[in-house]
């Protein structure tokens, strides 16, 4: 018997990268990297500094043409991707016009994205970064922390289908990064894709699934669970390193 | 191309300006203090009348003629020897001596300063003129009144100066904004988040351009209105036609600071752009120098200058009333036109190289 086709269980690949090489002049950054971010998935990419996280998330947001392999952002190219207004993109400085007003600068990034009903919206983004009271304010007299919170709700007005997040909580404090993580999760949920880059190990094993990368390449990919099974080792942290050692 | 988009560009340039004063400043008050200064320097019309020694022991002529020449309101006439006059000459308290030899005229001047060396000439032939023909004016040849074609008698150097200053000013502190606000953009990570929206590189750089543009129009307003109402310079040509020479000329500006931003990696190296871009420009663009008078090598150099063609319609709109339609001022909007797509479409380019 043959099942129908809608049937079938297929998985949708959000990002799909094979063989992705990028050279800065002597540097290589990224020597062939293979790896499937599925959709509605939170993956995050773990590495030291220096890995190619950020060059490949940049790939991601078309900022950066790979010199080699093939990278599919949502079933299309990197750019026409974020063209066509479904992917977001948090940098890893919080990247805002200090001279602007926090409403200045949301407003600002919404009309670029064409994001429609613009005051219920901002509203929104600033009540999940808890940053409603602060609306008003000019960026430079705010902390590097809610800088960092403006800057993803920035990310956040447009309601991409796919969020490529580089390193989202440094300089957020331990009960803020908590709710991000949450809200991270109910994202997932409702079916956004998130990218998520770290290097800390405790953010890792908050994410469906890893990809360890070293060097430009990705050692191993797999849940957290999984990698600490394949390495033998008590936690992820003596995982990475075992399989660093391995690859 | 999505004017969405290039508004929003546009609307958050004026934005960032409204809190930065000191940019305001630089922008607004600065060109009047200039013009302030150029004012009071070049705004008056009398000319400085030079005191010159006529040596009474070489200087054979009948005596009335001689009480003549001292007397004249072209010069301040004083008598004295040759060698006190020398002296007198020497110790700066003269501009020059006049004596007679034969029949030739000799002046002594001090001679270090040439612009003044002319004029001492011209007020010395002037005074020997009116002390020949005395109180008859047959002797002295036909009088000469001058009729002047635009301007008037009392058409100063300031007047000459005002238009292009328009321009200068314009060209300046836009093209020093640009700069420094598309490096920021570039420093601080906003351009690299912009490019990861659906902007297109050419609604940036087209934002950019509307939001100085607004600024320039703006200044222009503020300089036109400071220089024909407070310094009173004279100006017969047609406002619109005046704003649009400066918006095509500030369309080359932004362009080329934004250019100009893809070669700084901070704000210092930006501002280091700043002399090679302007002084060619103040020396060679007819600003100070009638272009007709460079020598022959630097007229290709002056050629290729926007400011060059800003100035020469601004002076034609503005002194000699020129309208739009006028051949020579359309040719040189044309050329302005040219120079900011160039740069325009070279800003587009170097936005490619630094964002894959």
């Amino acid at each position: 018997m043959v099942l129908p086709r809608e049937l079938a269980v297929t998985t949708e690949i959000a990002v799909d990268a094979q063989g992705v090489r990028k050279r800065f002049g002597a540097v290589e950054a990224l020597r062939g990297l293979d790896l499937r971010v599925r959709a509605g998935e939170i993956y995050g990419l773990l590495g030291p500094n220096g890995s190619g996280k950020t060059t490949f998330i940049r790939c991601v947001a078309g900022l950066l043409r790979p010199e080699a392999g093939t990278l599919t952002v949502l079933g299309k190219a990197p750019r026409a991707a974020v063209s066509a207004g479904s992917v977001g993109y948090m940098t890893q400085a919080p990247a805002l016009y200090g001279e602007l007003s926090v409403d200045e600068n949301l407003r600002f990034f919404a009309a670029l994205q064409s994001v429609p009903d613009v005051d219920k919206r901002i509203e929104d983004a600033l009540r999940t970064v808890d940053l409603l009271d602060r609306q008003r304010s000019v960026v430079n007299t705010l902390s590097g922390g809610m800088r960092t919170r403006v800057s993803l709700a920035a990310t956040l007005l447009h309601q991409p289908r796919l969020l490529l997040l580089d390193e989202p909580t440094v300089g957020v404090d331990p009960v803020l990064r908590q709710e991000f993580w949450a809200y991270f999760r109910r994202l997932a949920s409702a079916g956004t894709t998130l990218l998520v880059s770290s290097h800390v190990m405790d953010e890792a094993s908050r994410c469906d699934r890893l990809g360890l990368i070293r060097a430009g390449v990705v050692l191993a990919e797999g849940s957290a669970t999984e990698l600490i099974s394949r390495a033998g080792t008590r936690d992820l942290e003596s995982a990475f390193l075992a399989l660093a050692a391995a690859g | 191309m999505n004017h969405h988009r290039v508004r929003a560009v546009a609307k958050r340039i004026v934005l960032g300006f409204r809190r930065d004063r000191r940019s305001l400043g630089l922008l607004f008050v600065a060109p009047v203090v200039v013009l302030s200064l150029v004012g009071a320097v070049w705004g008056s019309t009398t000319e400085r009348v030079p005191t010159v020694v006529v040596a009474t022991d070489r200087f054979n002529m009948p005596a009335p003629i001689v009480d003549r020449l001292v007397a004249s309101t072209a010069i301040h006439g004083r008598r004295a020897t040759y060698d006190e006059g020398v002296r007198l000459l020497r110790e700066g308290a003269i501009d020059a001596v006049v004596s007679l030899e034969g029949t030739t005229l000799h002046l002594l001047i001090e001679g270090s300063d040439p612009l003044q060396s002319g004029s001492i000439g011209g007020a010395i032939q002037k005074a020997l003129t009116d002390a020949v023909a005395g109180g008859n004016s047959l002797l002295g040849g036909p009088k000469i009144e001058i009729d002047q074609l635009y301007g008037g008698t009392d058409y100063s150097i300031l007047d000459y100066l005002a238009p292009v200053l328009v321009a200068f000013f314009a060209f300046f502190f836009i093209f020093l904004l640009s700069a420094v606000s598309f490096l920021r953009e570039r420093t601080t990570g906003t351009l690299e988040r912009l490019m990861a929206t659906p902007l297109r590189r050419g609604e940036l750089v087209l934002g950019y351009l509307a939001g100085f543009s607004f600024f320039a129009l703006l200044q222009a307003i503020v300089i036109l209105l400071f220089t024909v109402f407070i310094l009173k310079v004279h100006y017969r040509g047609n406002l619109a036609t005046i704003f649009i020479v400066e918006a095509v000329l500030v369309v080359g500006a932004v362009s080329l600071g934004l250019l100009v931003s893809a070669a700084a990696r901070n704000e210092l190296q930006a501002v280091q752009f700043v002399p090679i871009v302007l002084l060619p420009q103040v020396f060679l663009s007819g600003l100070l120098i009638p272009v007709d008078q460079l020598p022959d090598y630097l007229r290709p150099v002056s050629a290729i200058l926007p400011l060059t063609y800003a100035n020469e319609a601004l002076r034609s709109v503005m002194i000699k009333g020129y309208e739009l339609a006028d051949p020579l001022v359309l040719r040189d909007i044309g050329v302005l036109i040219a120079f900011g797509l160039v740069m325009a479409i070279g800003a587009v380019a170097s936005i490619r190289r630094e964002v894959a």
